[in-house]
């Protein structure tokens, strides 16, 4: 056998030989490389090249070390799994590195972290200032974990105090000019409220590139006609803004009669309608 | 424009909103928002029956405006 064929067989072979055993190790292993599967990553893959291009001595010798670089990590990830101690060798546990805004110097220095390390990776969290910082912790793939101190937190209507409307997933019920009939009726609409809207928006169903209905029945809709403009649903806003205005005519009305039952009648509706107003601006507004 | 079609045209308006709000609240998802929807627009329902009430009289007083 000349030798060009012999590392031809080799290498398809020991090829679908790691494709499975790397399988075996499982799935985890790209997404959360820790340092240690990055050294069992670099082994197997050097053995594998050395066994392919006879750099190893014998075939069954490397062989048997490609199977126990393997082996092995598949059964630490299994025992890793079941017990803690063994995760927290294999994996590594993670280190505080600043707590209550305080960097501390003894841990940084367990985890082999310069200062400039510990910033450039804050900057990376867009944390250009490390008084923002709550708590930090370097987790065990080496990136670093920030808490932001409340006041330089996001804002979010809850510490706005705002009251939001629930909202549901929007479904798609066009998709490149095709209607889609699944999404519709979970939404409980069907073919004819589609060409209903489509009309109101003098749009063709041909045009459609992207069609979605929001959680309260609002249709959005991109065109493949970049040119035309289509109206964005403006129902809620509108609704919102009808509503005021009646109530504030109420209020006007309540002023301009003068008759005491009447002028009570239109108070009353006006305060209802401030109510409402209040009840439904998370529903309509936000 | 006399008051009594002022009135009306805040009745046409509060008519709108209150099918708008029943729409949203037949097509919705969420049961809370439904509710919600619901709820408001009774109060608004009865907001209508009293302006209609109102406008009775108001027609009655001017009867040359009636039907507008």
């Amino acid at each position: 056998m000349p030798e060009w064929l012999n590392i031809l067989l080799r290498t398809t072979g020991l090829f679908m030989l790691t494709l499975l055993l790397v399988r075996l190790i499982g799935k985890r292993q790209t997404s959360r490389l820790t340092f240690f599967d990055l050294v069992t990553g670099i082994a197997i893959g050097v053995i594998a090249a050395a066994i392919s291009l006879n750099l190893a001595v014998n075939l069954t010798n490397g062989l048997i070390a490609l199977v126990v670089w393997t082996g092995f990590p598949a059964l630490i990830y299994l025992l890793s799994i079941k017990y803690k101690a063994v995760r927290d060798i294999v994996q590594g546990k993670e280190t505080v590195l600043i707590n209550h805004g305080k960097v501390l110097e003894d841990k940084l220095l367990e985890a082999r972290f310069t200062p400039e390390d510990l910033l450039s990776q804050l900057r990376k969290k867009n944390v250009f200032n490390f008084a923002d910082v709550e708590f930090a912790v370097l987790e065990p793939t080496g990136e670093v974990s920030a808490l932001l101190k409340k006041d330089k937190q996001p804002l979010t209507p809850k510490t706005a105090g705002l009251n939001v409307g629930q909202e549901s997933v929007p479904q798609t019920v066009m998709l490149d000019g095709t209607i889609m009939d699944e999404p519709l009726t979970a939404m409980g609409l069907n073919r004819r409220w589609l060409h209903t809207e489509l009309e109101k928006a003098g749009v063709a169903p041909e045009n459609v590139f992207i069609g979605q209905v929001d959680s309260v029945g609002q249709l959005y809709l991109d065109l493949f006609d970049d040119t035309i403009q289509v109206p964005k649903p403006k129902a809620k806003e509108l609704a919102f803004a009808t509503l005021k205005k009646c109530q504030a005519d109420c209020e006007l009305y309540a002023l301009g009669t003068k008759q005491p039952e009447a002028k009570k009648m239109y108070g009353k509706s006006s305060k209802i309608l401030s109510e409402v107003i209040q009840e439904l601006e998370p529903l309509l507004k936000r | 424009m006399t008051i009594s079609a002022q009135v009306k045209q805040t009745l046409a308006s509060l008519k709108g909103v209150q099918g708008t709000l029943e729409t949203f609240s037949s097509s919705g998802g969420d049961p809370e928002a439904k509710e919600i929807l619901n709820r408001n627009s009774q109060k608004i329902a009865i907001i209508i029956k009293n302006l209609e009430k109102r406008l009775g009289v108001l027609e009655f007083e001017e009867p040359q405006y009636k039907g507008f």
